[in-house]
């Protein structure tokens, strides 16, 4: 490196910002350090994780994750560019197989997306909302006669798990084995005593999801297993490794993120009771700009990492290939140059464009699957609890919130109520005759109508 | 008012629909929008301007000729 390259490094660098993502000050600080990073350094370079780029600000986040200069790759095997894909520092746990679509870039990522979107698209979600009704339903049964429940434990984990399985192809009684090790993984740091435990959890998922590839392999059943064992790309099938990630990456975004905003959303209701009043008599109207809102404003998944694959310069910042970048969809959500009053809840906030399903080509494919689960466990939350009153001495925060923001345990309780219908297990059963025999699962392209709930 | 949906930005985030439901329609297979009418009529023009306002591509392009 010459003199010259030196400065002009330095230079390019001149912003920066020292901040740990995953360490608990920045749980504690993130207002401030949001603020900070807004008014002095939007766009930042940070040392820590083997230093990388950070867009805080709204614009920069906006620019930079529609950039074609900017890549999700993430290449295992060194097998192009060795991008580090989505995660920083790069997780140890996921060394074999990379992340599905969101580590891919067009085209490759398109051909699995097209197969992924006729599953999840607004159309296809629809035709499940009886039946996430009545995963709910059920849910709220176990607990309806004590008058106490654990919103996380008791709800929040198990709809969006079941709902998930079903959409798979993969028995919904499995929903315990997939959800308690994802939500574990995410809240557990790699040198808690609990590790072991969470990695052996880990290992019998990911064994049971080898198993259920070759099982559907060898019998086909409606699912997005299926989809992607049926697809072609120049007339091949997927290889299986790319099957397994997107699953992963499917099961991962379906469960604790949607836990963690229905968590949340459930604690600030409890916490502003004259605001869960206002929702409570305005569903009709206020259900879906509340829901934006609670989106932004707690932003579940806090940012994706990315890599630059070309020289680029944006708004006077030169960035180098190779060179690593955080976009943190959380900072950008509380930029005061797009939301007036960002830290502050406004259940009917207008123009709010926020960031929290990401932006540019990768936005989640499941955002219509995390909005119908949240509204389903809210509405029927508010009508059965409506006075619910969470317990701040048993709520559990997670430690940090550099992957997820999400919560362990959200305790609450509420008068007492009857129960509706049939409890969790009979309903399940129940549940799973319906989608063999109405084939639930199918894409949207081979079947149009809700399900019918008997 | 004219209304269009720029497909190459739009991402299917849904959220033009959810707040003007006469003005756009979706795709069943990818929730990509496009208007239902070019010229929009007088009582949806605030919807369609509060759509164009909250899409978090700014992928809705508003004319304000008649």
């Amino acid at each position: 490196m010459s003199v010259d390259d030196a400065v002009s490094d330095s230079d390019r660098k001149k912003n920066q910002y020292s901040y740990d993502r995953h360490s608990a000050e920045y749980r504690s600080q993130f207002k401030q350090i949001t603020e900070e990073m807004h008014a002095k350094c939007p766009m930042a370079w940070t040392e820590t994780y083997g230093g990388h780029w950070v867009a805080a600000g709204s614009h920069e986040v906006f620019e930079l994750a529609r950039c074609p200069a900017v890549s999700n790759d993430h290449d295992l095997r060194n097998e192009r560019r060795g991008y580090k894909g989505i995660s920083i520092p790069t997780a140890s746990r996921v060394s074999a197989v990379r992340g599905g679509i969101l580590e891919m870039d067009d085209p490759e990522h398109r051909i699995y997306r097209t197969v992924l979107n006729p599953y999840l698209s607004p159309a296809a979600v629809k035709r499940w909302e009886p039946f996430i009704n009545d995963i709910t339903r059920a849910c709220l049964n176990e607990k309806i006669e004590q008058g106490s429940i654990d919103f996380v434990d008791d709800l929040a984990n198990i709809v969006p798990a079941v709902l998930t399985l079903a959409m798979l192809g993969i028995p919904l009684k499995k929903w315990n084995m997939y959800s308690e090790p994802i939500h574990a993984a995410v809240y557990t740091p790699e040198h808690s005593p609990d590790i072991e435990r969470v990695t052996a959890m880990h290992r019998e998922m990911g064994l049971d999801m080898v198993n259920s590839m070759l099982e559907i392999r060898e019998n086909p059943r409606p699912g997005i297993v299926n989809g992607l064992l049926q697809m072609r790309i120049d007339g091949e099938p997927a290889p299986d490794l790319e099957i397994l990630g997107n699953l992963g990456l499917v099961l991962g975004g379906g469960f604790d993120t949607t836990t963690a905003l229905t968590a949340h959303s459930l604690e600030w209701l409890s916490e502003h009771p004259d605001k869960r009043e206002l929702l409570q008599r305005n569903l009709d109207t206020l259900l879906d700009p509340a829901t934006e809102e609670f989106l932004r404003f707690f932003t579940p998944a806090p940012g994706d990492g990315r890599t630059f694959s070309d020289d680029i310069e944006i708004d006077g910042n030169h960035f180098k290939e190779g060179e690593r970048l955080w976009i943190s969809w959380a900072m950008a959500n509380r930029d005061p140059a797009v939301f007036a009053d960002p830290d502050k809840i406004v259940l009917d906030r207008k123009g709010n464009r926020h960031f929290s399903f990401g932006i540019g080509v990768h936005r989640c494919v499941g955002s219509n699957v995390a909005r119908t689960v949240f509204k389903s466990m809210l509405t029927a939350v508010l009508d059965r609890m409506p006075d619910y009153h969470t317990d701040p001495d048993g709520a559990v925060h997670y430690e940090s919130i550099g992957v997820i923001q999400g919560m362990r345990h959200l305790p609450a309780t509420f008068t007492p109520g009857r129960k509706v219908g049939a409890d969790l297990d009979e309903t399940l059963e129940k549940l799973q005759r319906i989608c063999d025999e109405q084939k639930l699962a199918l894409p949207v392209t081979e079947r149009k109508e809700a399900a019918v709930i008997d | 008012m004219k209304v269009w949906v720029d497909s190459e930005r739009c991402q299917g985030h849904t959220l033009c629909s959810m707040i003007a439901p006469d003005s756009f329609q979706l795709s069943d297979i990818d929730g990509s929008s496009s208007p239902v009418n070019e010229v929009v009529p007088a009582d949806k023009q605030d919807q369609v301007r509060e759509a164009a306002h909250s899409c978090p591509e700014q992928a809705i392009l508003i004319t304000d000729e008649t």
